[in-house]
């Protein structure tokens, strides 16, 4: 007799969304969640408006964690992590280690949701002093100035004049071996770019690319917007370092459009940093046993249609954790995960029946 | 150098005769993989800086195996490359200078005239690598040759064999070469410059350095006994 | 709601150390040349002990031999900047470490093949092996003066590495030569070899370097080609840059001064800078030297490679001419920067009469009678002239006593 319970490792927008999901069903959850709080990298990272839809991260998260934090049929448990699984498919047991005391957890299912962690762009073959030049920042930096509606520069606090982004920042890139692309940097930056331009009317700002990846509607809701209304420069060519002339930061790279090598100043460069499976996400796969693709993340099998299951049979996973994903995609795995755990141990209990 | 479009007086399977020589060195599949023309490579050159030169360009004619195309920078452009590899910095691992140094190789190899355009007045040089093992030795600094490096050109070149040997490392007080070298490690260099094609290509490129060069290098070798057959 | 715990200040950036990891590091071409020696297919000679050990790119660790070490030399140093080898030798010399200075060395010819390509990678790959074995057979283990020779050495490691066909190749040239086919554990080149003894280097100064500015150069070549193999240190630059250079300078007390265009080459260009010097000494002056100058106001510049110095240096002159005369920058390697902050004789070791960008103000700022140095070796060239054939040798320059046997006890650090 399979357990009804479904446990769901991660309490960001996957985990939440999951949990509602199996909540709703009428199945019971225990959602472990490692740092203090709910909410995700969205919160602890300080985000301030959530792409495509420019909700206010906080006021979205909120909501999501109300849904759950109230709910009668989850359990959730904070500054939690999971330390070993064994048992099978419908009957797992979990060990779940809060304040350094253990508890055995059975499930019937698993649903990982344990999410990304933003690239070190330290690591980035491009050199771009970010740990040099206090002007230089990465995508979550300028979320939480936007969050506090304050975007200056660091070294000074002046406002800047002449603002750039850098794309595929830790992604797309041989040396580094993060071959993939991920996904939303684009749309992130157009839109950071469009907050920057609102905020500064007489703030130039440019955004360096390689290519431009703004899919389905975020290209007419944000893309032809941050050009046409916002005036944002997109230029093709990324930035092959960075180094400091007087007290501005000096960018090189190819405006290959027009052929030929510039060289420009800039008050602030932002850094837009791609993603990697998160430390949690790493922990997880070992704990759980569970296939990581040559990236380090959950490994889903491409080739059938089955975007939530892993390598091990009552296993699913949502969000991030299994490579890179933009918010749409997290939702929509989540609902799925959330039904395919609760159809996976209904299957379970008729079989036995 | 000025290159015309589409060459009309080379036939077309000989351009692509000589891409194929490149894209057949073992070499190639480890300098190009794709290309997504993000500029980094050209960001970082300092030849693209003077000249109208794109590493970008090279890798992609090479990946899109335009033929036309890159038979004309074989024959020109691939000269301007400083060989320095900052577009080494390339996120695909792209090599485009490496490219770049085997399209100059098979340009020599083929004698193409824009290549013996490219290294006239070069030869006395190749002639100082291959011959006493060193290149660009003490007496090579004349201020006829380098007339703008300066006054100390002039004074190093008046007193050159009085300075040679005001300093201590004993293998450095020679004129015609950087460090004395021994004659059995020069035979080992003539060996390896004919057992490995090297000479063949200086045939093709230059005869007369050619010959200079074998008559130097033959007495060596018979003595050391080497097979160059 | 969720309780957020908002940024402190708008500039609040994490500003956590740059931690490097290992596990990044690309695939490690030492372990691959260990595997193809346990498959039979060369010998990999191991660097001696005592050795020092640095830490490259990933953080992963490289070895640095201190002694017994067999100097690849460099034409163009040893050609027209004789000072550099000099040095090189002279700083091994007072810190008791013994080295071999071979006869059976070539050229490692990659100028001339970067230069015109008159060459082929079966041709260079020989050219490296041969001196390779030339060095095994000494006992003594490689280590490499110029950045040029060593980045085009890491080259034909990974190609020989990676090319069964060339490896073979190669190794039937060597066998007929009755070579053994060899190649070493590390490739080291000599300003690796410095930063691992910089503190003792500093230790032995004598001068007070406080009131020099300095500006880095490195070659592209040392960095830029294999870059995970090459140094870099959390102390220096917070591992982001090349260590190289940079950290003993720092070690020596002097002030490092950064500027904008520090990632260029310097446009040596090898072919240009032998036919077509309107580039290299354009590029050389306006992306450099001009901008050093207007940003830092060096003393001097230093560097590390053979083309570097030999750029940087001479295309001074022109520029001059073109701009109107504006103060040089003296350009010398980091090398004979150590010596002359260790007393070396400025003309007898660091041989800067070779150097046309005017180095004297430098000398007068580091507290050196360079005129008195220079009377000295007037007095050394006059009896060398008098005796045809007489040379200056080691005693002649070495006044001071070899170092005390303790410091080898520890290897030197």
């Amino acid at each position: 007799m399979s357990s009804e319970q479904i446990l769901i490792i991660g309490g960001g927008p996957a985990g939440l969304e999951a949990a509602r999901g199996v909540a709703d069903l009428g199945y019971k959850v225990v959602l472990v969640e490692a740092r203090e709080r709910l909410g995700g990298t969205p919160i602890s990272s300080n985000y301030a408006a959530l792409t495509h839809g420019m909700r206010d991260a906080s006021e979205v998260m909120g909501e999501m964690a109300a849904a759950v934090t109230g709910n009668p049929n989850v359990e959730v448990r904070i500054g939690a992590r999971v330390t070993s699984r064994s048992g099978e498919a419908g009957r797992f047991s979990v060990t779940v280690e809060s304040g350094g005391r253990p508890e055995a957890i059975e499930a019937g299912a698993i649903i990982v949701a344990t999410g990304f962690d933003h690239f070190d762009p330290g690591r980035a073959t491009q050199q771009y002093g970010y740990y040099q030049y206090d002007d230089v920042l990465t995508l979550q930096d300028v979320e939480a100035m936007l969050k506090i509606k304050k975007f200056v520069k660091p070294s000074n606090g002046a406002a800047p004049e002449r603002v750039c982004f850098i794309q595929c920042v830790g992604s797309r890139d041989r040396h580094i071996g993060n071959e993939y692309c991920s996904k939303v940097c684009c749309g992130i930056a157009s839109k950071q770019a469009i907050e920057i331009r609102q905020m500064l009317p007489n703030c130039k700002v440019f955004i360096f690319y390689i290519d431009m990846r703004m899919y389905g509607y975020w290209e007419n809701e944000i893309y032809w917007p941050a050009q046409e209304k916002y005036k944002v420069n997109y230029i093709k060519g990324v930035i092959s370092d960075i180094t400091m002339k007087g007290d501005k930061l000096m960018i090189r790279g190819e405006d290959t459009t027009m052929n030929r090598p510039m060289e420009v100043p800039m008050d602030m460069v932002i850094l837009s940093v791609g993603m990697e499976p998160s430390k949690g996400t790493k922990e997880v796969i070992q704990v759980l046993g569970i296939a990581k693709n040559k990236y380090g993340f959950v490994e889903t099998p491409h080739d059938s249609l089955e975007t939530v299951s892993t390598s091990v049979p009552g296993i699913f996973v949502a969000g991030a954790a299994a490579g890179p994903k933009d918010l749409d995609d997290t939702m929509g795995m989540a609902g799925a995960a959330a039904m395919k755990a609760v159809g996976f141990v209904r299957k379970l209990n008729r079989a036995v029946a | 150098m000025a290159a015309a479009a589409a060459n009309p007086v080379v036939p077309y399977a000989e351009k692509e005769r000589l891409f194929l020589e490149v894209k057949s060195d073992p070499r190639f599949a480890d300098y190009l993989y794709g290309c997504y023309e993000c500029g980094i490579c050209v960001a970082t050159c300092p030849s693209a800086r003077f000249y109208d030169f794109s590493p970008r360009r090279i890798a992609q004619a090479a990946a899109r195996e335009d033929v036309d195309l890159f038979y004309e920078q074989m024959n020109g452009e691939i000269w301007e490359c400083s060989q320095c590899f900052s577009c080494l910095r390339c996120p695909r691992k792209n090599n485009p200078g490496g490219l770049i140094t085997v399209m100059r190789e098979v340009a020599v190899r083929n004698g193409l005239h824009t290549a013996k355009e490219a290294l006239e007045g070069y030869s006395r040089i190749i002639y100082k690598i291959m011959s006493t093992g060193t290149q660009v030795s003490p007496d090579m600094i004349r201020p006829d040759a380098f007339p703008d490096w300066g006054p100390t050109a002039k004074q190093t070149g008046d007193n050159l064999e009085l300075w040679r040997r005001a300093m201590p490392p004993d293998t450095m007080h020679t004129t015609t070469t950087s460090w004395e070298i021994d004659d059995k490690t020069l035979g080992e260099l003539y060996f390896i410059w004919h057992k490995t094609g090297v000479m063949d290509m200086i045939k093709t490129l230059d005869e007369s350095l050619h010959m200079i060069l074998m008559d130097v290098m033959e007495e060596k070798l018979e003595e050391a006994g080497y097979d160059v057959q | 709601m969720i309780p957020i715990e908002i940024r402190k200040a708008e500039s609040d950036k994490p500003r956590a150390r740059f931690e490097r990891r290992p596990e990044d590091a690309p695939e490690d071409l030492r372990e691959k040349a260990f595997e193809l020696e346990a498959k039979g297919e060369w010998i990999v000679q191991r660097v001696p002990g005592p050795h020092a050990e640095v830490k490259t790119k990933y953080g992963k660790i490289k070895k640095i031999p201190l002694q017994h070490t067999w100097h690849h030399k460099s034409c163009g140093q040893c050609g027209h900047i004789p000072g550099y080898s000099t040095s090189i030798f002279w700083l091994h010399r007072r810190l008791g470490f013994d080295y071999n200075d071979p006869r059976d060395q070539t050229s490692c010819t990659a100028w001339n093949y970067y230069a015109s390509a008159t060459s082929n990678a079966a041709a260079q790959a020989a050219v490296a092996m041969r001196n390779f074995a030339a060095a095994y057979e000494t006992g003594y283990f490689p280590i490499i003066h110029c950045a040029t020779s060593y980045g085009h050495y890491k080259e034909v490691r990974s190609e020989l590495v990676h090319h069964k066909e060339l490896r073979d190749q190669v190794r039937d040239v060597l066998a007929r030569m009755g070579r053994p086919f060899v190649i070493p554990e590390e490739i080291v080149h000599y300003s690796e070899w410095v930063h691992a003894v910089r503190h003792e280097i500093a230790k032995r100064k004598v001068l007070d370097l406080s009131g020099i500015t300095v500006t880095v150069h490195p070659a592209c070549h040392y960095y830029k080609l294999v870059q995970e193999d090459a140094i870099y240190d959390a102390d220096v630059y917070g591992g982001a840059r090349t260590a190289i250079v940079t950290g003993v300078v720092e070690a020596l007390g002097a002030r490092v001064a950064d500027y904008s265009t520090w990632f260029d080459c310097c446009g040596f260009g090898f072919r240009h800078i032998l036919v077509q010097r309107d580039f290299t000494r354009s590029f050389a002056v306006q992306r450099k030297i001009e901008v050093m100058r207007e940003e830092a106001n060096p003393d001097v510049t230093l560097t590390h490679d053979t083309g570097c110095v030999t750029t940087l240096d001479k295309s001074q002159f022109a520029g001059q001419a073109h701009q109107g005369v504006k103060p040089a920058i003296p350009v010398m390697s980091e090398a004979q920067f150590c010596a002359l902050a260790m007393g070396a004789h400025p003309y007898r070791v660091c041989q800067l009469h070779w150097h046309a960008a005017e180095y004297r103000p430098l000398l007068e700022k580091m507290g050196i009678d360079w005129k008195e140095r220079w009377r000295e070796f007037e007095d050394d060239l006059e009896r060398l002239k008098k005796e045809p054939g007489k040379v200056m040798t080691w005693d002649d320059v070495d006044a001071a006593p070899r170092p005390a046997p303790e410091h080898l006890a520890h290897g030197g650090r």
